[in-house]
C-alpha cells in the first residue's frame, strides 16, 4: 500500500492511495482535502453581505431569511451532491471494475462493470470549461460488434459534466498504446467512434496521477 | 525590423524570403512548436483548409510540432488527431456568420492561452483575413509574447463598407505581427495596401510549391555530362529567343554540355531551327509540354537550371529548380531577385552575352566541385521569425497608436492593455505550472511512433521518456 501526493487541475493537493490486494486486484483511492472552514466562511460571508446590502436598500426582512435558507440548503446540497471526500476504483482482473465515490455527507454511490464489457482503460483529453484536461476513462465493448469499441465509460464519474466539449460518439484516445499502435500501424487516419466512462471526474487529478493509475490498470488488464 | 533593413543594405538582394536559409545552413535547425489557427478547417472544404492541412503535414515531416486550432463544427468538437498525429482542437466557440466566429477579442483568451501553454507553442500561425479567430489568436499571442505569422489568402477591395471594416481590422492585427505570408504578389500588394504594413515583413510563398514534391535526387544525373534544364512555356515573354542564342554558343565551347528543354509554345520553332542549323539533335532535347507531376523528373536530371524570362512577377520555376538542388541561372528581371538567396542563384542581364557568362561561371564552379550539396537547400520562415524579437508592451502600444489612426489606435491600445490584464488575471487563476503539458504525438518523434518495438515492452518507457523531454523543455523555458 502506497500513498502519494499529487495535485488536481486547480493546483490543490490530492492524495492517491494504491492498495494492492493481490496480483490481480488493485484499489486506487483519490482523496480530496476536506472542505476548508475558510471557504465555507467566504461563501457564507458573500451571500450574507449581499443579502444585507439588498436589505439595506429595500428594507425587506424576507431577504435576510432567504439568505439564511439559501446558505443552509446550498451547503447541504453541496455536501450531498457535489463535495466528494474520496473516489475509488477497484479493479479485479477477470472479474470487473468497481467505481465508487463517497460524498462529504456520507452518501456513497457505487457502480460495477463486468470485465467482459470492458474493452480497455485509456487516458483521453477533452475541453472542459475554459481548459483542456486529461481524464481517465473505461472503453466499453459494443455488444453487437465485439471487435470494435462500443462505449467509453468515464471512470470515477460521479456527475456527468455537461461542460465537456466532447461527444460520446467521437472521442479520440490519447494514450491507449495498444489500440492506437495497432490503428496507426495499419494506416488508420480516421476518427475512432467510442463510448466511454470517465474516472475521477470530481477530483480531476493531473496527468502524472492518471498515468500512475493507468499503468497499474494496464498491468492487470494485460494479465487477464 | 531595423535589423532587416540593415541586412538588406549589406547584400545586393533587397529582401528575399530565402536569404535566411543560406544563413542557417550550418546551424542545427531548431524545432518549432507551431500552432495553426483559423476558423476554416476540415470538415469545411476549401483552399484555405487544404493549405493548412498540407502545410502542417509538410512541417511535421520536417520535424516541427504542429497543432491546428479551429472552432467546433456541429457535433465535431473537442480534440481530434489526423494523419501523422496532427492534433486538431475544435473549440466550442459560437459561429456567427459564414463559418466565422464572433469577435469579442477577449472571450477566446482563456482557452487559447491554455492551449498555447500546454502545447508549448512558440509560433502562432494564423490563416485567412476572414477568420476572426485568426485575428483574435494573433492578438492574444502577441500579448503572451509569442511569435506570430499571418497568411493572407484573399484579395479585398477598398470601396465597400465590409472591406473598409475588414481592412481596419487587418491594419490593427498586422501592425505588430512578426511576419506575413501572401500567396502571390498581387496578394502581397493588396495586403500591404490594405493593412498598411511594411512590405519587408511580407513574404510571398505561393501555395503551389510543395517542397516535398521537389526533392533532389542526384542519382538521376548523368555525371559524364553537364545538363542544363529549361522548363517554361516557349513564348516570347520567357526569353526563348535568348535561349536560341545561348545554345549554339555554349555547345561549341563545351562538348560535354547538353540541354533539356521542357514546355511547349509558339517559340518552339526558334529552338528547332537552331537545332537543325547547328546539328545539335543529340545535345538539345525538346520534351514538349510537361505535366506538373513530370516536372520533377525532368528537373532532377539536370545540374543547372536556366531561366531566361524577360519579365516575371514571381518565378515558380526557379524555386522548383532550386528545390530540386539545381544551380539556378536567371535573368535579373521583375521579382526574380527576391525569390532566391544569392548563393542559390546567378543573376544575369537579359542578353545572350551576360547569360553565357553566367552559365560559364556555373560550369566552371561545377567542374571545381564547389556547388552546395542539393539537400542543403531548404527554406525556413519559422527559423527567421523565431529569431526576431517580440515587441514589448510599450512598443506595441506605440505602434498601434501611430499606425492605426487616432480612433482605432486608441481603442485597440486599450484592448491590448485589457487583454494583458486579463492574461495576468488568468495566470493568477490558473498558473502555468498547473497546466499539464500535452503529449507530443506529432510525426516521427511522437509518442505513438515510439511504439515501433513490441508494445508490451515499451508501454511505459516510450511514453515516459517523451514526457520527460517535454518536462525538461518546460524547465528550461
Amino acid at each position: 500500500m502506497t500513498e502519494e501526493e499529487f495535485s488536481d487541475i486547480n493546483g490543490n493537493t490530492i492524495s492517491l492511495d494504491c492498495q494492492s490486494h493481490s496480483e490481480f486486484c488493485k484499489e486506487f483511492t483519490v482523496s480530496v482535502p476536506k472542505l476548508s472552514l475558510r471557504k465555507v466562511m467566504n461563501y457564507t460571508c458573500a451571500v450574507w453581505l449581499t443579502a444585507y446590502a439588498v436589505f439595506f436598500a429595500t428594507d425587506n426582512t424576507n431577504v435576510l431569511s432567504a439568505a439564511i435558507i439559501v446558505t443552509l440548503v446550498g451547503m447541504m446540497l453541496h455536501l450531498h451532491f457535489v463535495k466528494i471526500d474520496h473516489e475509488s476504483m477497484l479493479i479485479i482482473g477477470s472479474l470487473g471494475i468497481q467505481i465508487s465515490a463517497s460524498y462529504a455527507s456520507g452518501r456513497e454511490s457505487t457502480s460495477f462493470i463486468e470485465m467482459s464489457k470492458v474493452k480497455d482503460i485509456v487516458i483521453n483529453e477533452a475541453i472542459y470549461m475554459q481548459r483542456v484536461i486529461y481524464y481517465l476513462c473505461i472503453l466499453l465493448k459494443e455488444p453487437s460488434d465485439p471487435g470494435g469499441v462500443g462505449a467509453v465509460v468515464p471512470l470515477f464519474q460521479v456527475k456527468r459534466s455537461k461542460h465537456f466539449a466532447h461527444n460520446n460518439r467521437n472521442v479520440v484516445i490519447v494514450m491507449q498504446y495498444k489500440t492506437l499502435y495497432t490503428l496507426f500501424s495499419h494506416g488508420f487516419t480516421g476518427m475512432l467512434t467510442v463510448l466511454y466512462l470517465c474516472l475521477f471526474q470530481s477530483s480531476k487529478p493531473r496527468l502524472n496521477c492518471l498515468e500512475e493509475v493507468y499503468k497499474s490498470c494496464q498491468d492487470i488488464l494485460g494479465q487477464s | 525590423m531595423g535589423r532587416r533593413k540593415g541586412e538588406g543594405q549589406k547584400g545586393p538582394i533587397p529582401d528575399s524570403f530565402l536569404d535566411f536559409a543560406a544563413m542557417n545552413l550550418k546551424e542545427v535547425p531548431r524545432k518549432q512548436n507551431v500552432c495553426m489557427v483559423s476558423d476554416f478547417f476540415y470538415p469545411n472544404m476549401g483552399g484555405v483548409e487544404s493549405h493548412i492541412y498540407q502545410l502542417s503535414q509538410c512541417l511535421i515531416e520536417r520535424g516541427h510540432k504542429v497543432i491546428i486550432v479551429t472552432h467546433a463544427y456541429g457535433n465535431r468538437k473537442g480534440i481530434r488527431y489526423l494523419t501523422n498525429g496532427l492534433k486538431v482542437y475544435y473549440l466550442p466557440l459560437k459561429v456567427m456568420y459564414n463559418q466565422s466566429t464572433s469577435t469579442t477579442v477577449f472571450h477566446s483568451l482563456p482557452l487559447l492561452r491554455y492551449i498555447f501553454v500546454r502545447e508549448r507553442i512558440t509560433i502562432v500561425h494564423s490563416h485567412s483575413s476572414f477568420s476572426s479567430m485568426a485575428h483574435d489568436s494573433l492578438f492574444h499571442a502577441k500579448t503572451m509574447g509569442l511569435h506570430t505569422v499571418f497568411t493572407d489568402h484573399s484579395l479585398f477591395g477598398f470601396a465597400d463598407v465590409s472591406s473598409v471594416l475588414t481592412n481596419k481590422l487587418l491594419t490593427v492585427s498586422l501592425c505588430d505581427t512578426n511576419h506575413i505570408i501572401c500567396v502571390s504578389f498581387t496578394s502581397k500588394e493588396n495586403t500591404v495596401l490594405r493593412g498598411a504594413v511594411n512590405p519587408e515583413i511580407v513574404s510571398v510563398i505561393p501555395n503551389a510549391v510543395d517542397p516535398t514534391d521537389f526533392t533532389p535526387n542526384p542519382s538521376k544525373r548523368d555525371e559524364n555530362k553537364i545538363t542544363i534544364v529549361v522548363v517554361s512555356r516557349l513564348v516570347y515573354r520567357k526569353g526563348i529567343d535568348l535561349l536560341g542564342g545561348i545554345i549554339p554558343e555554349l555547345c561549341q565551347k563545351y562538348p560535354d554540355l547538353q540541354f533539356l528543354i521542357g514546355g511547349e509554345g509558339p517559340k518552339r520553332l526558334v529552338l528547332e531551327e537552331v537545332r537543325e542549323k547547328y546539328q545539335l539533335h543529340d545535345r538539345v532535347r525538346l520534351l514538349g509540354a510537361l505535366e506538373h507531376k513530370d516536372v520533377r523528373n525532368v528537373l532532377v536530371q539536370g545540374h543547372i537550371f536556366l531561366n531566361t524570362s524577360l519579365t516575371e512577377a514571381f518565378c515558380m520555376a526557379i524555386v522548383e529548380g532550386a528545390s530540386c538542388g539545381l544551380q539556378v541561372v536567371s535573368t535579373r528581371v521583375g521579382g526574380i531577385p527576391e525569390v532566391l538567396p544569392e548563393d542559390l542563384i546567378i543573376l544575369c542581364e537579359p542578353t545572350v552575352k551576360s547569360l553565357c557568362e553566367g552559365l560559364e561561371m556555373v560550369i566552371a564552379k561545377h567542374r571545381a566541385g564547389s556547388l552546395p550539396p542539393p539537400a542543403a537547400i531548404h527554406n525556413r520562415v519559422y527559423d527567421r521569425v523565431a529569431k526576431e524579437v517580440v515587441l514589448p508592451m510599450d512598443a506595441r502600444l506605440n505602434r498601434l497608436m501611430s499606425r492605426c489612426g487616432p480612433v482605432a489606435g486608441c481603442i485597440f491600445s486599450l484592448f491590448a492593455v485589457l487583454d494583458f490584464l486579463l492574461l495576468v488575471f488568468l495566470r493568477w487563476l490558473v498558473p502555468d505550472s498547473n497546466i499539464d503539458i500535452a503529449v507530443d504525438a506529432t510525426g516521427v518523434r511522437g509518442a505513438w511512433r515510439r511504439m515501433s518495438t513490441p508494445p508490451n515492452t515499451c508501454t511505459n518507457t516510450g511514453y515516459d521518456s517523451n514526457y520527460d523531454v517535454a518536462r525538461d523543455l518546460n524547465h528550461t523555458q
